[in-house]
């Protein structure tokens, strides 16, 4: 009997290894570890994170971009066409359908675009799309997408609005169990735990070559770098610079997010475009890429823009370190020891709190006297979205996911931005003359010009280009985009 | 004990609604959702809008007269940051959390009471200091840096157990032993000093005159008598990881338990499910007194109920 187990036992043995050695290559799988749990996988509803990390890979819009951030077609056939001022032509490609065998024609377009920008829906990312009214059918693969005003933006913003199957997305299931157009198809989600994608066999596209993906969601950052060293993950984000040389391999690129200080033309000390000038000259920005970053950030050129955004002006140089010329301008400008609020949070941002005390230490040095302010979020918000008082210097971070000037400028820049601190109505009525401004060229010249003239107003504090970091398992092949998303299509496994 | 409990229960109601005004009124005061779930770049005018679509623009008297109307029903309503019904995440995330819990303070209790015993039995032994000195190593460190120390030493240089989320069986050992740690200690000591007292009482050293067998006079006298302060320490520690320690030790490691989705409802200015879980937390520490006060009877006859 017992040898006849033990028998049993090692045939049992034989056929898994000849299963394992004879069958098709294993299925790849790979586990990604983000850093919150999307709150829905409704790709229309949330201005989330998470939700992206997932959906970006379910869903697909009309343009995408390539890993450099050039902007492609992507569920479109080409560029779409400009009919008239507030009316832009897509072609649709041929052929394409959702997960659940829905057509993506133009009636899906159609249905996309009127669910977001419906009040009703009360979208979070309606602010992407506030210039849109609607959008209408020519024939099944030609649609149409009205603006209010001429919107030279337009092709980026759908470059953010994930379409949707006109049918399924009006059940309940579609915000637990999504089906979209992409190269990955939904499997399973256990709330605060898993979630598992497969890739889709019927991909219009290049078919991708990872087969399963799990996502686990790890707020803490010494436990994703625990599970990727352990290996468990193939790929962490938000990687902490300090970190990169334990982890068995990691990347970095120029992120999306851009520090900066906002100083006050309206009030104080800082009205005094000398003063401005003075405290941009007083902060070494490569010392804070090193020693806060660890050399992952690139130091900002004057601008609220990374190289690769739409608008950017490579003839501005930005400001450099010179403290003697900081003292002296402050000398001229009769500004010496005076008081600067500096306002800042804590926890929001990687490092934001140790960025306002170093440059607070720098304006110190020329003969300032900083007084630095830390507020919980909540009450930071409040300040920076003070319409009366304008504190002299305000710490934010800004977050470009379109990729044009637009966005930042409007708030930060222009005179009624939400967090503006200037009077400029010269430098206002430019940048609503490039928001609606359909010439490329044209539009870029009046984004150059704005660059320059606030760069000589010294408006902000030009800080630095934040690097996303990843970590990485040694088998993950994968090089990642500056617009942050993770497309698992565009990894692979190497054995 | 009709009586007894009837009071007690009606001061639990009181607890639980004191608690639950002072979240509401609180949140209100210092919390504003909307600027922290638009993007930073959204018009005042999109805020406005999206307030107005929550609801939170109404005046707070109103907002608190339609909150309790729900409250009978233990409705709270769709949380903010998942947009479904806060309880729906409570009832999911409460049992994680009690698991937790539990196997913590099991792991506590069966560990604390032998080490205490036997460190009372001989005070100033080696195996008394021994255990008084890791005690008191035990109790200071920082639990968020503990458990990340176990997980670099058990999960990534031995690769013994998971190291977080709640995927595999084992995924339970860091996150417990982590949460067991601190109340272990303060058990022992507890245990350890009340055998003490009762190893030093006059009906031990009568036992011993009339010859009953040690073991006897410690299992059977000494731990029964000492029992009481311990129940109520157990019951002090439960609620102590309910209301406060699971928080760090789920965000630690990813456990999806109610104290990651406090913390996350806390980032995120949940007020509706911040609500939910601070209501339902409340209630269960009312529910565990009320529990402890019945247990005390049933180890003591000698007290009273009433």
């Amino acid at each position: 009997m017992v040898m006849g187990l033990l028998t049993l036992g090692r045939t049992a043995a034989g056929v898994v290894l000849a299963l394992a050695l004879a069958g098709p290559a294993l299925a790849t799988e790979i586990t990604i570890a983000i850093g919150s749990e999307p709150t829905t996988l409704d790709p229309q509803a949330r201005d989330d994170g998470g939700e992206r990390a997932v959906n970006d890979n379910i869903f697909e819009t009309l343009m995408a971009r390539t890993a450099d951030g050039t902007l492609v077609p992507g569920l479109a056939a080409a560029e779409p066409k400009q009919i008239d001022d507030t009316t832009w032509e897509f072609t649709l490609r041929e052929g394409i359908t959702f997960h659940n065998g829905e057509p993506f024609d133009s009636a899906a377009v159609v249905h996309s675009v009127n669910r977001i920008i419906d009040p009703a829906f009360n979208s979070e990312q309606s602010s992407f799309f506030a210039s849109i009214t609607g959008a209408e059918a020519v024939d099944p693969l030609t649609v149409r997408i009205l603006t209010q005003g001429p919107d030279p933006i337009l092709p980026s913003r759908m470059y953010w609005m994930k379409m949707v199957p006109p049918a399924y997305s009006q059940t309940e299931e579609f915000a637990s169990a999504p089906v979209g157009t992409g190269p990955y198809v939904f499997d399973s989600w256990q709330r605060g735990s898993a979630l598992t994608l497969k890739a889709n066999p019927g991909y219009w596209g290049t078919p991708p070559s990872i087969d399963a993906v799990n996502y686990r969601f790890v707020g803490e950052a010494g436990t994703r770098l625990a599970g990727l060293l352990s290996g468990q993950y193939d790929l962490i984000t938000n990687l902490q610079p300090e970190f990169v040389d334990q982890v068995p391999k990691a990347a970095h690129v120029a992120g999306l997010e851009l520090p900066v200080v906002i100083l006050s033309a309206i009030s104080g000390p800082t009205q005094d475009v000398r003063v401005r000038q003075a405290l941009n000259y007083a902060v070494d920005k490569e010392v804070l890429a090193e020693r806060l970053y660890e050399g992952y950030a690139q130091v900002s050129r004057g601008q609220l823009l990374a190289p690769t955004y739409f608008g950017y002006n490579p003839d501005v140089e930005g400001y450099p370190y010179d403290p003697d010329k900081a003292r002296a301008l402050l000398e001229e400008a009769g500004a010496v020891g005076a008081e600067i609020e500096l306002i800042g949070t804590a926890g929001r941002w990687l490092n934001d709190r140790d960025l306002v005390e170093v440059i607070a230490s720098f304006w110190q040095e020329v003969g300032l006297q900083p007084s630095v302010r830390i507020f919980e979020f909540n009450e930071y918000l409040n300040r920076l979205f003070d319409r009366q008082i304008r504190a002299d210097a305000i710490f934010v971070v800004s977050s470009n996911e379109l990729l044009d000037a637009d966005r930042p400028f409007s708030a930060y820049y222009h005179m009624d931005g939400v967090g503006a601190s200037n009077h400029d109505a010269e430098m206002a009525a430019l940048i609503e003359q490039a928001r609606t401004e359909t010439d490329v060229a044209a539009r870029e010249a009046l984004y150059h010009r704005i660059v320059e003239h606030s760069f000589e107003q010294a408006y902000f504090l030009w800080l630095l280009n934040i690097e996303d970091i990843y970590g990485m398992s040694e088998r993950l092949e994968w090089t990642p985009r500056v617009d942050a998303k993770l497309l698992v299509s565009e990894m692979s496994v190497s054995e | 004990m009709g009586r007894f409990m009837l009071l007690r229960l009606r001061h639990g109601l009181v607890v639980v609604l004191g608690v639950t005004v002072v979240v509401f009124v609180v949140t209100r005061m210092i919390g504003d959702p909307v600027s922290l779930m638009l993007p930073m770049e959204a018009t005042p005018e999109q805020r406005a809008a999206f307030e107005h679509q929550l609801g939170f623009d109404r005046p707070i008297p109103v907002q608190f007269a339609s909150f309790m109307a729900d409250l009978v029903t233990l409705d709270f309503g769709n949380s903010l940051w998942q947009r479904r019904p806060a309880m729906d995440i409570v009832y999911e995330t409460l049992p994680l959390t009690l698991y937790l819990v539990g196997v913590a303070l099991g792991l506590a209790v069966l560990v604390a009471v032998p080490l205490g015993v036997i460190a009372a039995l001989r005070p100033g032994s080696i195996v008394d200091r021994l255990t008084v000195f890791l005690s008191l190593l035990g109790l200071s460190i920082p639990q968020f840096w503990l458990g990340l120390l176990l997980i670099m030493l058990f999960a990534v240089s031995l690769g013994w157990f998971d190291h977080a989320g709640n995927f595999r069986a084992d995924s339970i050992v860091l996150p417990a032993v982590t949460l067991a740690l601190p109340a272990l200690t303060r058990l022992v000591m507890v245990v350890r000093s009340q055998m003490i007292d009762e190893l030093n009482a006059q009906y031990v050293k009568t036992s011993r005159a009339k010859g009953m067998p040690f073991l006897r006079i410690v299992g059977l006298h000494a731990m029964r008598n000492a029992a009481v302060p311990v129940l109520t320490l157990i019951a002090w520690e439960f609620i102590r990881a309910l209301a406060g320690y699971t928080v760090v030790v789920e965000k630690v490691f990813a456990w999806p338990g109610l104290g990651l989705a406090a913390i996350q409802a806390i980032e995120r200015q949940d007020l509706i499910l911040l609500q939910a879980i601070v209501f339902t937390v409340a209630v269960m520490v009312v529910a565990i007194n009320l529990a402890v006060d019945v247990a005390y009877k049933a180890i003591d006859p000698r007290i009273k109920l009433d």
